[in-house]
């Protein structure tokens, strides 16, 4: 059956043709092209016991070394108060969470810190795709000391790993951009797959695409690494630019290429740009550094967008003080219109909370006409009226403009879900309402006989109605 | 007058025992029913009973964990059937096992049992289930999970399957002792991610494959190529897994499950459990016309005899070929069991297209007795519990023997008495199978065949086990070395060789893309938009273009809906609810291209021009006029190009119309006969009717090769083409056959009478990459021909009916004469 594969094979394949496949004969290198390989991407030979690849370092003066502030680097390695309560179903994921004492030491040492960006075939993750360069960088004499490893071939990928390995005992605490999600889950991948290295155990992982998407994804819409660099690091000021950047979607055809035989030119150029990410990195952990020590930020943040997503990323980390005067310094800074309310809102919630009530209730007061919060408001200010400042007459006033703001609402409804939460609203409002004027009746006796009369029709219209 | 049944049944089998049961009484009223109205007994063709069966019991293992023992015996089970005990035995003494037992016979028990014990001896152990549908998974999870409840939560059982939350996976992949899943996410989610499963790989002791039977043809071939995959990755981890396997009956249970596995298996067929008394009586629908070979619709009869049943209070299971006819026979039934007001409905349908809460709110009702009557197609026949029902009614031959004492198997699962029987349609196999009732009594279920060295599945595999794993240089996979497809696959760019292996060099993610159910996953949806718009059911791919096409009837629940818009792109159907009384067929055409001829024989005037020796065609004399015989590979296109209306209860037919939807392609490998000209133009009849006579010569030829290669009738196609000019060319114009014979022949826009020159008549496999029916097709030629011209001599219709060449009305007059001076040609 298999005697004539070949002719059926390459029926088949006229057939269903290849995408996008490189079509070159498989040639061999040439001996020397080894070297013409070194020199192109400014590399030397790395030999370990496992075998060769190539290692190409250098050192840059920026980004210049940053002093990790402890405030920051304790809300870097916090988990948010939301997902902690959530991964506690399964027990074993929080575990790596937490941080431990030896986490802590390792973080607060600099000397620990282990910079990683990859390039690889692919993004599909799985077994099949391969980082064929990883890129380390760390710090040292005041600027970034930086260490590429690639393999020339897969069989190169054992000794890659092997070095990798040794780095990370070095330095086992691991600071990435999306690295959590992509690159150090494939590096796992393929320890794994040696069935010889083991995985190497991190003492911690900062990932801070987290991080720069709290703060900046706001004000920028898309979090890339590249955006960020031109319109928050200022990447002109720091001489940096990528006009001839690589494309990360041609990376993986690039390194394809070249195995089959094809130009290992533009692999120098993948490797600029992996260097280029590296520095990136670890300038824009300088930067969220210096966002989330207390003692620098008031005055060097212009942004007030980047003050309402500090000030949120604060207070999911419990951080509700500096939530607080950040989102109060953001509404003071002026905030586009579509985050105005919800910036009110929420210092309106960490106003309450930390007990300045009066603060909270003009705060609502100022929401009370906007059309998603205005409920809310409503809401919020009843009870204010009630207990706070006791004036019931007020908290009536407010419990029925809720209750009408709602009903308004759910007549243009048609989300069951959205109808069923309304009504669960409508009828809180209706107990509170009612206590209300039991409450009334009880401490103002007859006097506001005839205001009484009138709001029970009017809640009796509105729940004919 | 006729006999009474009784009497009957003393003529042909054992004597009707006396009515011990209740259901049984009820049973045989009906029985005596169908028998009185048969007057000539040319109805009721065979009534075959069987008597109940003694349970046999064995003892439990004295390897048995006690606190599993315990766990069994506080569910009621203190004792094992001999079939149970046996496979326990097997399974412990480590070796490979395939049990083969019918329905309800408490199979899961002998694979649970054992790999239960092994998990409570050692903590470690790791078992993976395969099973082909997510609701089999689903039941079993819940019998699983009784257990482990009894067993205070020892071990970890879960599904891991499309279904599963993301954030569960992570904790499956480490705590699951037993691993509940399908070939379909082996394929695509569990072993191209193996590395999240080292825990699973590195234990895993255990590999369960249930309803091993359905795993023939492309799926079978799929199935072995994804089990190479997983014995190569659990061969990384250091494991070599034992496989226990679970079949209904067929002819090659250790066969089949020894190529999957690609190990030797021990057979275990020996069956312990009880079984009901069982009546199975094939029922031949009366002629209506005997001179044009008529008989009353069977799928009106079928609907007769289940309300017949349903009448006398028996729990009654109807099983159609296909949903159309599920639909019709469900309207009917309902018609004729309206629902009481208050009351919930009590005849169901149940099929592919529903919802699975509908479904399982089917199925519940089923067991809990409150629904008395289910409508459904072949997705009852795997291990679905629904409980025992009293009735089944088959509308139409399954297609195999196998599928026929499944389908039966469904009455009287566990205790009582049953009765199933058998209508015949019109189709020649079930008239076959009814005139000749020793046929299927006297034979052995049907062959499965699988060919997983197919060259197109091979290579998607190999693609994936590449992107697993590097692939090393000894590597096989069964008896295939994988070096030249490796360097083949290299130039086309999917893979690199790299010191000695070859390593997976493409960016995409192979798995996703090769669907295991052969031609695609996708699925439409359909929308009722008579009020709000409401999502009514699924219908997949293929079927789709047969069921949901604009102006289609729909029939769902009983309903009728009319469906306004097939939208292509976006995969969905939008359907408003009629009331109508006519109801809508696909007509669809199928052309056939020559890719490659794999062998040729001829027998010609001039016997020296024989160009493959290996017939007797040496023999030919000067009388036979030339024709020859070929297998090879095609590809075949097929179009659904239009639909007939016809009306319920009269089936006329009241109109037809035009459609344009996208054409499928397929590439298979094909038999055919080439008929040439002289033998063509030998023919004393009217070009019509000799074309007439080629259709129905291939409408028979179609028949008589399911019956030669035990296969079901689906799995094979047919076409007329004309012969390509010259054997290796490929740019040719093909002429198409509609394989709706009597749609052709009647059909508004085929130009006029357009004779073939040369025609070739295929027969092909009807699934991508063929399945291996082509050769032994080629190999039987000569026995083809024979046994088809015997099925037409023999046949009494005067011009044809739809047992031989396909039913006169749709021929030319003469055609069925003409149909045997070809085959009187072609035997020489």
């Amino acid at each position: 059956m298999m005697a004539n594969a070949g002719d059926k094979f390459s029926r088949l394949a006229a057939l269903k043709p290849a995408r996008g496949a490189a079509q070159r004969p498989a040639t061999l290198r040439a001996p020397d092209e080894t070297d013409a390989l070194s020199r192109l991407l400014g590399a030397r030979i790395a030999r370990n016991h496992c075998g060769e690849h190539l290692a190409i370092r250098n050192w840059f003066a920026t980004p210049e070394f940053c002093e990790p502030s402890p405030v920051a680097l304790d809300l870097l390695t916090k988990v948010p108060a939301r997902q902690a309560s959530a991964s506690g179903r399964y027990k074993n994921r929080g575990r790596d969470e937490s941080i431990s004492r030896r986490t802590r030491a390792a973080v607060q040492n600099p000397e620990k810190w282990l910079f990683l960006d990859t390039e690889t075939t692919g993004l599909a993750g799985g077994t099949g795709t391969y980082a064929f360069l990883v890129g380390l960088a760390w710090w040292d004499a005041g600027g970034l000391q930086v260490e590429q490893l690639f393999m020339r071939d897969f069989s190169e990928e054992h000794s890659l790993l092997h070095e990798l390995s040794a780095r990370l005992a070095e330095r086992p605490v691991l600071v990435t951009f999306n690295g959590k999600s992509f690159d150090w889950p494939l590096l796992e991948n393929r320890f794994t797959m040696t069935r010889a290295i083991r995985v190497p155990s991190l003492a911690a992982h900062l990932d801070l695409l987290h991080p720069a998407r709290a703060l900046w994804k706001l004000r920028l819409g898309s979090v890339r690494l590249v955006e960020l660099e031109r319109h928050v690091l200022d990447a002109a000021r720091l001489g940096w630019h990528r006009e001839d950047d690589v494309s990360s979607a041609l990376i993986p055809q690039y390194y394809f290429d070249y195995l089959r035989g094809g130009s290992a030119k533009p692999l120098a150029g993948v490797v600029k740009h992996n260097q280029m990410d590296l520095r990136g990195l670890a300038a824009l952990f300088g930067k969220i550094n210096s966002l989330l020590d207390e003692r620098e930020t008031s005055h060097q943040l212009a942004d007030s967008l980047d003050l309402f997503g500090l000030s949120r990323y604060l207070n999911r980390r419990g951080e509700q003080e500096r939530a607080h005067s950040m989102c109060a310094q953001a509404l003071g800074a002026g905030l586009p219109a579509e985050f105005r309310s919800q910036a009110t809102r929420e210092l309106a919630v960490m106003a309450k909370r930390r007990g300045d009530v009066e603060r909270a209730a003009a705060l609502w007061l100022e929401l009370v006409h906007d059309p998603l919060d205005g409920v809310a408001a409503c809401e919020h200010l009843a009870i204010y009226y009630e207990r706070n400042a006791r004036d019931l007459q007020r908290a009536v006033e407010f419990a029925q403009l809720a209750l009408a703001k709602l009903q308004r609402q759910c007549a243009h409804s048609r989300d069951p879900y959205a109808t069923a939460r309304a009504a669960r609203a409508e009828k809180k409002l209706l107990c509170r309402l009612e206590r209300l004027w039991h409450r009334m009746e009880r401490s103002a006796g007859r006097a506001h006989a005839p205001l009484l009369a009138h709001s029970a029709a009017a809640v009796a219209s509105s729940r004919s109605r | 007058m006729s006999d009474s049944l009784a009497v009957r049944l003393a003529k042909t089998t054992s004597p009707v025992p006396s009515a011990g049961s209740t259901s049984l009484a009820r049973v045989s009223q009906v029985l005596d029913t169908f028998a009185a109205r048969d007057s000539n007994g040319e109805v009721l063709t065979a009534v075959r009973h069987y008597p109940a069966r003694e349970a046999q019991w064995a003892e439990f293992p004295e390897w048995i964990h006690t606190d599993l023992r315990a766990a069994y015996s506080a569910k009621g089970i203190r004792q094992l059937y001999t079939h149970q005990a046996a496979a326990a035995e097997a399974v412990h003494a480590g070796k490979n096992v395939v049990i083969v037992t019918p329905t309800a016979s408490g199979k899961t028990l002998c694979y649970n049992l054992p790999i239960l014990n092994a998990i409570l001896g050692d903590t470690d152990t790791r078992a993976l289930y395969l099973f082909p549908t997510k609701a089999l998974a689903q039941d079993q999870l819940a019998e699983l999970y009784d257990l482990n409840q009894r067993l205070e939560n020892r071990f970890g059982v879960f599904t891991y399957d499309g279904d599963t939350p993301s954030d569960a996976r992570k904790s499956i992949r480490e705590k699951s002792h037993i691993v509940l899943t399908n070939p379909d996410m082996l394929h695509t989610g569990i072993l191209p991610h193996h590395t999240r499963w080292t825990r699973l790989f590195e234990n895993l002791r255990y590999i369960v494959v249930d309803e091993l039977h359905n795993y023939r043809g492309v799926f079978g071939s799929h199935l072995c190529n994804v089990l190479r995959r997983l014995r190569r990755i659990a061969k990384f981890y250091g494991r070599e897994p034992q496989f226990i396997c679970c079949s209904a009956t067929i002819a090659n249970p250790g066969d089949l499950a020894s190529r999957l596995i690609e190990d030797n298996v021990e057979v275990l067929a020996e069956n312990g459990a009880p079984a009901a008394e069982k009546t199975l009586v094939f029922y031949y629908p009366p002629v209506v016309n005997r001179a044009l070979g008529i008989r009353r619709s069977y799928i009106n009869e079928a609907s007769r005899v289940s309300q017949e049943f349903l009448k006398h209070d028996l729990q009654t299971m109807v099983f159609a070929n296909s949903r159309l006819h599920t639909e019709i026979i469900l309207t009917y039934l309902q018609q004729a069991n309206p629902q009481l007001p208050g009351r919930a409905e009590t005849i169901r349908g149940y099929r592919g297209g529903y919802l699975p809460n509908e479904r399982r709110e089917i199925e519940r009702g089923l067991r809990e007795g409150r629904i008395r009557g289910v409508v459904t197609t072949s997705a009852m026949e795997l291990g679905i519990d629904v409980g025992s029902l009293d009735t089944v009614v088959m509308a139409g031959y399954p297609g195999t023997i196998a599928a026929t004492w499944q389908r039966a198997g469904r009455a009287g699962r566990r205790s009582g008495s049953s009765c199933a029987v058998l209508v015949a349609s019109s189709s020649p196999l079930d008239q076959f199978i009814v005139r000749h009732p020793d046929y299927f009594f006297g034979n052995t279920p049907e062959h499965a065949f699988i060919q997983p060295d197919n060259l197109e599945i091979l290579i998607n595999h190999l693609k994936c086990a590449a992107f697993e794993l590097p692939i090393g240089p000894q590597e096989r996979f069964g008896d295939v070395d994988l070096r030249d497809l490796c360097a083949r696959l290299a130039e086309a760019g999917y893979l690199h060789l790299a010191g000695e292996n070859y390593h997976w060099t493409n960016e995409a993610y192979p798995a996703d893309s090769i669907s295991l159910r052969s031609v695609t996953s996708d699925n439409f949806v359909i929308i009722d938009i008579t009020g709000q718009p409401l999502v009514i059911g699924e219908v997949d791919f293929p079927s789709a273009l047969t069921t949901v096409h604009e102006k289609a009837i729909y029939l769902h629940g009983g309903q009728q809906y009319h469906v306004e818009h097939l939208d292509f792109k976006e995969r969905k159907a939008s359907v408003k609810q009629v009331e109508v009384d006519y109801y809508t067929d696909a007509i669809r055409y199928t052309q056939v291209r020559v890719l490659e001829v794999a062998a040729t024989a001829t027998k010609s005037e001039d016997s020296s021009s024989c160009d493959l020796a290996d017939m007797e065609s040496s023999s030919a004399g000067p009388l036979h006029l030339a024709h020859a015989w070929s297998h090879g590979d095609v590809l075949v296109r097929s179009q659904v190009v239009g639909f007939k209306k016809i009306k319920f209860f009269t089936n006329e037919n009241v109109g037809a119309g035009q459609l344009e939807l996208p054409e499928n392609e397929m590439h298979t490998t094909s038999y055919w006969i080439t008929l040439e000209r002289p033998l063509l133009e030998s023919l004393p009849y009217a070009i019509s009717e000799r074309q007439s006579g080629m259709f129905g010569l291939l409408h028979a030829l179609e028949s008589v090769a399911t019956l030669l290669l035990m296969c079901d009738a689906r799995d094979l196609g047919t076409a007329i083409g004309e012969r390509p000019p010259a054997p290796d060319a490929d740019e040719i114009v093909v002429l198409s056959e509609a394989k709706d014979l009597r749609a052709n022949a009647r059909n508004p826009w085929m130009s006029g009478e357009k004779e073939f020159f040369e025609p070739n008549l295929y027969l092909f496999d009807a699934y991508p990459g063929g399945i291996g029916f082509s050769e032994p097709l080629y190999r039987a030629h000569e026995l083809l021909v024979h046994k088809t011209r015997e099925l037409i001599r023999a046949c009494p219709c005067e011009q044809g009916c739809p047992s031989c060449v396909g039913p006169a009305g749709d021929l030319a007059p003469r055609a069925k004469e003409a149909a045997l001076a070809i085959l009187d040609r072609l035997c020489g």
